[in-house]
């Protein structure tokens, strides 16, 4: 090995008293570990073997066919189903909401409506205001059950229960399914502090539909005239327990 | 051989004691500090394990509860020991492949301890009870810019040397440095962005967090892995890589499949109902990168079989490269939806995914790098034949018991979960035998790093042996082309100092 050592920039000051040998034994030393070690050849250029390829491809096919699984990617309406139901696990319970006992779960669908329908003009504590009557305390409200879904079904042309006159009501209620009156008369006389605890049931509903239906002249507003001398009786049907439980969707009993 | 060649590689072998000396500081810094985050996060990885099938074991402290020691298990394996591990592999390769002494020693040391400040507090935060929840990224919100900064500061000068190299042939390695040294930052703010800064919806902020998880894997640890395997297997056998095009078939396969993987793990939430099969399907396709680098490297070290026996740095990193294979098939197997992907999404075998990642590839790899770094910058040989094999036997029988064991256990318990007619307790039991396995072997694993840390302080203290020999893996009766211990004549061993 060559003996001109460029170490010597790191002794500037060397003299006779340093040892050469010694030096360069030192020098050797420090970079041992250094020297013998391989430099990094060129890279080899071997082919690229079949079998390699073929693994590759092998996994390629797995995840082509996983992706494959993922469905028609961005389509909507080819991922999500309509009127999409989950489907129940083998030996697993029925599913289905919790059902829930009569009287709560009536006021509770007829509370939506009413917030939906009735807000507007009877405000939501349902005592009305200077220019709209007042539902709380109503006698036809908590009154007979007939008389009272003639006036949501068909408006109201003339003096109310306390003999006030506050004009016209349109026949709001007009288009309103059977539970859904069922649901929005019994809250309104379970609510705004009347208390009658009883149930105007699909059933009795359906029977105001088809009593207005039937009246002299339907589709016109109802007067106080009217309700007294035709509908004041209580709608027909059987009476329904408020502890029942019923599906708090469709209002019908659950076994 | 000619008098200008040997001067030239005397020229070579000054210039390279020279880089490794420049930096010896920062190297040494990272690795042992990473060596005792990497003990801690073994503890707490016992005590965390414990808990899952000794509900009763420290339960009067709440520092120690399961979600708090779990999560600083992964979280110090992950920042204090794999990254500091990396940094310290990465500037070292780095400034030898660019041939350049690193001339900012000084302040990547200073950024090394501010990382290690924020490591520290991000932990104390976790242990304290005000982690974030959202696994790897536990540490309070605070931490994350402290370690961005930090990184940045330490990582800017290898892509300085890298821009001022010698004109030349940029080699494999510094293919992949380059991009783990993009892509975690990017990967890392996005994150941080996204679920601390800008938080969106909850289940998008569970998609994101696993995508950074996957991310980190396979956009920073395995490039990281894998350069240091590509940098010392021709380095050790002397042999040139056995096919460039498949090096580069991994290197652009990784950088184009990877940032895909990850959010399989949403697989049933209400996301896009392609997003968790794409995430599958990217991350079944990991098998291509890792395969491919697999293969080349072993073919590299496979005509020298005694020299990958004999030589510490060798048998780690093949280890490594053998975990990095097992990695990519359990990619495949653990990822099917349909079959696999429920069983796994919920249970044990996502940890022994990680681990395996983390542990049986990336840390042995980076064990190997140590094997082979710390001499040339001590320079001094390792003290203890014995001591490395200790370090590997135990870390081999632990990791190979906490990988198969957490995986297939997980599946277990994964079909337990899937029994939804029976409590949940059931499937707990399931995993009870797997669990106490895996305590078992992490005990192991610590007592193994133990003996690293150990050998690896030594060395920094300049205690290593004084020799013109490297202390490879040879039996005391075998023969030895150095003698025994490969130290008999002492040489250029002088009392200067």
């Amino acid at each position: 090995m060559s003996s001109n050592s460029p170490q010597s920039n790191q002794k500037p000051d060397l003299d006779e008293t340093i040892n050469v040998t010694q030096a360069h034994g030192r020098v050797a030393s420090e970079t041992a570990a250094t020297a013998r070690e391989h430099r990094i050849a060129d890279n080899g250029h071997e082919p690229i073997s079949l079998w390699v390829i073929i693994s590759c491809g092998l996994v390629l096919l797995i995840a082509g066919a996983v992706l494959g699984n993922a469905g028609p990617w961005f389509d909507y309406d080819a991922l999500v189903k309509p009127k999409y139901v989950r489907g129940t696990p083998p030996g697993a319970p029925p599913e289905g909401p919790a059902s829930k006992e009569a009287l709560p779960a009536y006021i509770a669908k007829g509370q939506k409506i009413y917030s939906a329908n009735c807000n507007g003009c009877h405000g939501a504590d349902g005592r009305g205001g200077p220019t709209f009557p007042s539902l709380a305390g109503s006698g036809w409200v908590t009154g007979n059950t007939q008389k009272f879904s003639m006036v949501v079904l068909n408006g109201l042309k003339g003096p109310t229960s306390t003999g006030k006159d506050y004009g016209v009501m349109a026949a709001i209620g007009a288009g309103l399914k059977a539970e859904e009156l069922a649901a929005l008369m019994t809250f309104a006389r379970n609510s705004f502090g009347n208390s009658t605890g009883d149930i105007v049931t699909i059933e009795m509903a359906q029977a105001a539909i088809d009593a207005s239906k039937a009246r002299e002249t339907p589709g016109t507003s109802v007067t106080a005239e009217e309700l007294t001398a035709k509908h004041n009786i209580m709608l027909p049907g059987a009476v329904l327990d408020p502890k029942t439980p019923v599906d708090p969707s469709k209002l019908t009993p659950v076994k | 051989m000619s008098t200008e060649t040997a001067n030239t590689n005397l020229q070579d072998a000054q210039l390279r004691a020279g880089i490794d000396r420049s930096l010896r500081h920062p190297v040494m810094f990272f690795l042992t500090s990473g060596a005792a985050w990497l003990a801690i996060s073994m503890i707490l990885g016992i005590i965390s394990s414990a808990k899952m099938h000794a509900p009763g074991f420290m339960d009067g402290c709440s520092w120690l509860t399961y979600g708090r020691t779990q999560a600083a298990h992964l979280n110090t394996l992950i920042y204090g020991w794999g990254f500091q591990a990396a940094f310290g592999v990465i500037i070292w390769i780095m400034s030898r492949l660019s041939r350049q002494e690193c001339k900012a020693a000084g302040i990547i040391l200073t950024a090394g301890h501010v990382w290690n400040l924020g490591v520290s507090l991000g932990v104390l935060g976790i242990l304290a009870g005000y982690g974030t929840g959202m696994p790897w990224m536990e540490f309070p919100s605070f931490a994350w810019p402290v370690l961005l900064i930090s990184y940045l500061a330490i990582m800017i000068w290898s892509m300085v040397q890298f821009k001022v190299r010698p004109e030349g042939h940029v080699y494999i390695s510094q293919w992949y440095l380059l991009a783990a040294m993009i892509w975690f930052p990017w990967v890392y703010l996005t994150a941080n962005l996204l679920l601390h800064v800008f938080p969106g919806h909850p289940i998008m902020a569970n998609g994101i967090n696993a995508w950074f998880k996957s991310s980190l894997v396979f956009l920073f640890f395995t490039p990281v892995a894998l350069s240091a395997a590509f940098y010392l297997t021709p380095k050790v056998t002397g042999r040139p890589i056995y096919s460039y095009s498949l090096a580069r078939l991994g290197f652009w396969s990784l950088a184009i499949i990877m940032p895909w993987a990850g959010m399989q793990k949403l697989a049933g939430a209400p996301v896009p109902f392609f997003i968790p099969y794409l995430g599958a399907a990217a991350t079944i396709l990991f098998f291509i990168p890792a395969f491919t680098a697999v293969f080349n490297i072993l073919r590299t070290a496979s005509a020298d079989m005694e020299i990958v026996n004999h030589s510490p740095s060798l048998r780690f990193t093949m280890v490594g490269v053998f975990g990095l294979l097992v990695m990519a098939v359990a990619a495949v197997f653990l990822n099917l939806p349909g079959s696999t992907l429920k069983l796994t999404q919920f249970s044990l075998s996502g940890y022994g995914f990680e681990i395996l990642a983390i542990y049986a590839f990336f840390s042995f790899v980076m064990f190997g790098a140590i094997y082979f770094i710390v001499p040339r910058i001590t320079r001094r040989e390792w003290i203890s034949r014995r001591l490395i094999k200790m370090h590997f036997y135990l870390s081999i029988y632990g990791i190979i018991t906490v990988a198969i064991v957490a995986i297939f256990g997980g599946w277990m318990q994964g079909l337990g979960q899937e029994q939804f007619d029976q409590p949940w307790e059931s499937a707990a039991l399931r995993a009870y035998p797997y669990v106490w396995a895996t305590t078992i072997s992490w005990c192991f694993i610590l007592m193994s790093n133990l003996f690293f840390f150990l050998h690896l302080t030594f060395m920094w203290l300049g205690l290593g042996r004084r020799s013109n020999h490297p202390t490879l893996l040879i039996s005391a009766h075998g023969h030895s082309p150095h003698g025994d211990e490969g130290d008999i004549d002492n040489a250029g061993s002088i009392s200067a100092h």
